[in-house]
């Protein structure tokens, strides 16, 4: 049986590329930031190794045009096909699948994604897809259905694995109820590098200081506090489970030696903390692997890392840490459910940069309650963190309320959504009513990426190089240009709609 | 939130009940916060302990010999503010069930917490819990449950009940499939308690687990 792993490129009007971004969310950008898909990479991974002719079809990092990417999977004739959406490109999904079923109509096509997981039977409806998985641990719940599908020529009516929709003709549906993961993360194989073609995601991602640099099999599936509101990691349907620390330093071994990883993320929606953490960062000075030339990064939160843990991560050759600074007002920290209050952020902060940490501040704006005080909270905390080195680099994204999150629902139920396109979940507008005009978030997006050019934070940054460390030269000389092209980049899509219509 | 702690009530060397006021914070039997030593920057997720209409809030926390925040909320003084967020979480019960169906809770060690919430919450639930603990000292406030609507399964020590793990006694009982199943604690007792009810034909809609870690 062959099967593909699909990502089409997708190309808006302004010419722009939908990729994989915050939140798992779809932006599109000029210039791509190529995110390995992790669960879909072990996934295929695990059924190349038992035995299927899987091939890795990411239209996107193979640099392919539309049509070409088309003809390659149409020539290559797969038995099953699988992508992953979210809300602002399923339309787009709905079509392609319905071409593809005209042109291959042997070929089985399931949909994975946020977006399908919650609404299967619309997908079901909307196209002619034949599974929609209601798990986003695509990994197990494929490997049992691919066997099933070879097997079973009767599967769309007796299929019994959970977390499943199943098409059995036009009108009917197969619902195999609820999948909870029960496994443990340990049985999912480490991403095979060879078959996912790594190198194409190795360069051109803005938070690699240097290159070639990878996402790490994650540690953690779904989020151990699994709470904040806008969060995709949110719902009684996700559980939390985690990797042991020795399997996944074992790959990190293999990423350095046998790959020459210089820089090595892992997009848990949150790391290891406390012990796990601690053990992680031994490991990797136990083995030698700090020693190595590579620096190490992942995703926490305000409030896990405590400062023996943060000094040993530092010494383990740890650099980057990105971590949600969502707002910096306490109604809007509170609303969003995050667990901490404002000054825990720049007591975590200090800690990290103390130790010579790289933090990474991803922020929002654009809730539908931020008043103008709360706004110029989070713009006015931002700057001081910045200009005093408190953070070194950031994004700063809309809040769009995505795939049926919390945020989301109550957005719906306080009838606060200006659109039901899904076109326009994309981010790159406001799709909320809000207290104040549109225009004043956008201005408040420009306000915070020009704080990369403010001489205040380029002085900071020149202080930094008296460290004689080797990772502020770098981030100054090499990285910094790669930033201000990036940081345009961003402006350009956020603050866009100024120029064009605002959705009112 | 800055919240005064109002008693730390030791059951063993390894748990305590943190007590703390109230003020006019309200929550759903069973939800979590999260708690953390005043300007410290680090706090951990507790369900709650107390019921919803106690006048104070209260946590079971197991303290965790590495661990920054449970040994520190210990050796807090009595009066001293801590820092509490929440509530979060939807491992709550569904009030419309409560008169409808039975409801299991099966928990590990401080993993009754949220179970203790939902009976103090809701005192004519129809329950039973099955509680694995290692050691006969760790039936916190035993004498809170009704004796026929707890069963403990003791791994590490002989009694005169159950002696082995939890996941050790499930299989062995009958169960009512239409019955409502709450699991709470190790990840490990987790997966394996689900396997064991999913083999006894209970929905996985049926099924709600939190995981202490």
């Amino acid at each position: 049986m062959k099967i593909a792993f699909s990502y089409p490129p997708i190309i808006n009007s302004d010419g722009q590329k939908a990729m994989v971004s915050q939140n798992r969310n779809v932006q599109f950008f000029m210039k791509p930031t190529y995110l390995l898909p992790i669960i879909q990479g072990q996934a295929a991974t695990w059924l190349r190794d038992m035995g299927y002719n899987v091939f890795w079809d990411d239209g996107n990092s193979q640099l392919k045009t539309f049509d070409c990417w088309y003809l390659d999977l149409i020539e290559a004739s797969p038995d099953v096909i699988i992508f992953e959406s979210t809300t602002p490109v399923m339309k787009f999904y709905w079509n392609i699948v319905n071409k593809i079923k005209s042109d291959l109509p042997h070929c089985t096509v399931i949909m994975t994604g946020y977006h399908s997981m919650r609404k299967p039977q619309e997908t079901l409806r909307r196209s002619y897809a034949d599974v929609v998985l209601r798990s986003n641990h695509i990994d197990f719940v494929l490997q049992k259905l691919i066997p099933y599908i070879d097997e079973n020529s009767q599967w769309r009516e007796n299929c019994p694995i959970e977390g499943l929709v199943i098409r059995i003709d036009e009108n009917n549906f197969h619902d195999t109820g609820n999948f909870k993961q029960i496994e443990t993360l340990d049985l999912s194989p480490d991403v095979d590098r060879d078959l996912v073609q790594w190198k194409n995601y190795a360069y051109e991602n803005g938070n690699f200081l240097q290159t070639p640099g990878t996402y790490a099999t994650s540690v953690v599936r779904d989020c151990m506090f699994g709470k904040c509101s806008f969060c995709r990691y949110n719902g009684p349907d996700l559980t939390f489970s985690m990797r042991s620390v020795q399997k996944s330093l074992d790959e990190y071994q293999k990423l350095i030696e046998d790959y020459g990883a210089r820089e090595i993320f892992d997009d848990s929606g949150v790391w290891y903390r406390g012990a796990e953490a601690r053990e992680f960062a031994q490991g990797i000075i136990d083995r030698g692997l700090n020693k190595k030339d590579c620096y190490f990064g992942f995703n926490t939160r305000f409030g896990y890392l405590e400062e023996d843990t943060i000094a040993l991560l530092a010494k383990a050759n740890f650099r980057f840490v990105l971590v949600g600074l969502e707002a910096a007002d306490e109604e809007t920290l509170n609303r969003l459910n995050k667990g901490y209050g404002p000054k825990d952020s720049e007591q975590n902060l200090k800690l990290y940069t103390k130790y010579g940490l790289f933090p990474h501040l991803t922020i929002m704006v654009g809730y539908f309650w931020q008043t103008r005080e709360q706004l110029n909270t989070t713009i006015d905390t931002v700057k001081r963190f910045m200009f005093e080195g408190l953070a070194r680099t950031l994004q700063v994204t809309i809040c769009t309320p995505i795939d049926f999150t919390p945020y989301h629902q109550e957005c719906i139920d306080q009838k606060m959504l200006l659109t039901n396109d899904y076109d326009d979940f994309d981010m790159s507008k406001l799709i909320v009513k809000t207290p104040i005009p549109h225009n004043d978030y956008y201005d408040a997006i420009r306000n915070i990426y020009g704080i990369a050019f403010h001489p205040k934070f380029i002085f900071k940054q020149i202080q930094f190089l008296f460290k004689f460390k080797k990772r502020d030269w770098q981030f100054l000389f090499t990285y910094g240009i790669r930033a201000i092209r990036r940081v345009r980049q961003h402006i350009f899509n956020l603050t866009k709609q100024q120029k064009n219509k605002v959705i009112k | 939130m800055l919240h005064k702690v109002l008693e730390i009530r030791n059951l063993t060397a390894t748990a305590y009940v943190l007590r703390i006021e109230r003020k006019k914070v309200s929550f759903k039997a069973g939800q979590c916060f999260n708690l953390g030593l005043k300007n410290s920057g680090v706090n951990r997720e507790y369900s709650i302990y107390s019921g919803e209409n106690d006048s104070c809030l209260e946590f079971l926390v197991k303290e965790i010999k590495e661990g920054i925040v449970s040994p520190s909320l210990r050796q807090v003084t009595l009066g001293e503010e801590i820092n509490l967020h929440g509530p979060y979480g939807s491992f709550v019960i569904d009030p419309i069930k409560i008169k409808q169906v039975k409801f299991y809770f099966i928990c590990t060690g401080t993993g009754i917490a949220p179970f203790h919430s939902f009976i103090r919450s809701h005192p004519n639930l129809d329950y039973q819990i099955i509680n694995g603990i290692r050691s006969l000292n760790e039936r916190y406030d035993y004498d809170e449950y009704h004796p026929l609507k707890i069963t403990t399964c003791i791994s590490r020590e002989k009694w005169a009940g159950f002696h082995g793990r939890l996941t050790a006694y499930l299989p062995e009982i009958p169960i009512d499939t239409k019955s409502i199943f709450y699991i709470c604690g190790n990840q490990k007792m987790i997966q394996e308690a689900y396997v064991i009810l999913r083999k006894k034909k209970v929905s996985g809609n049926h099924i709600f687990t939190e995981a202490f870690f």
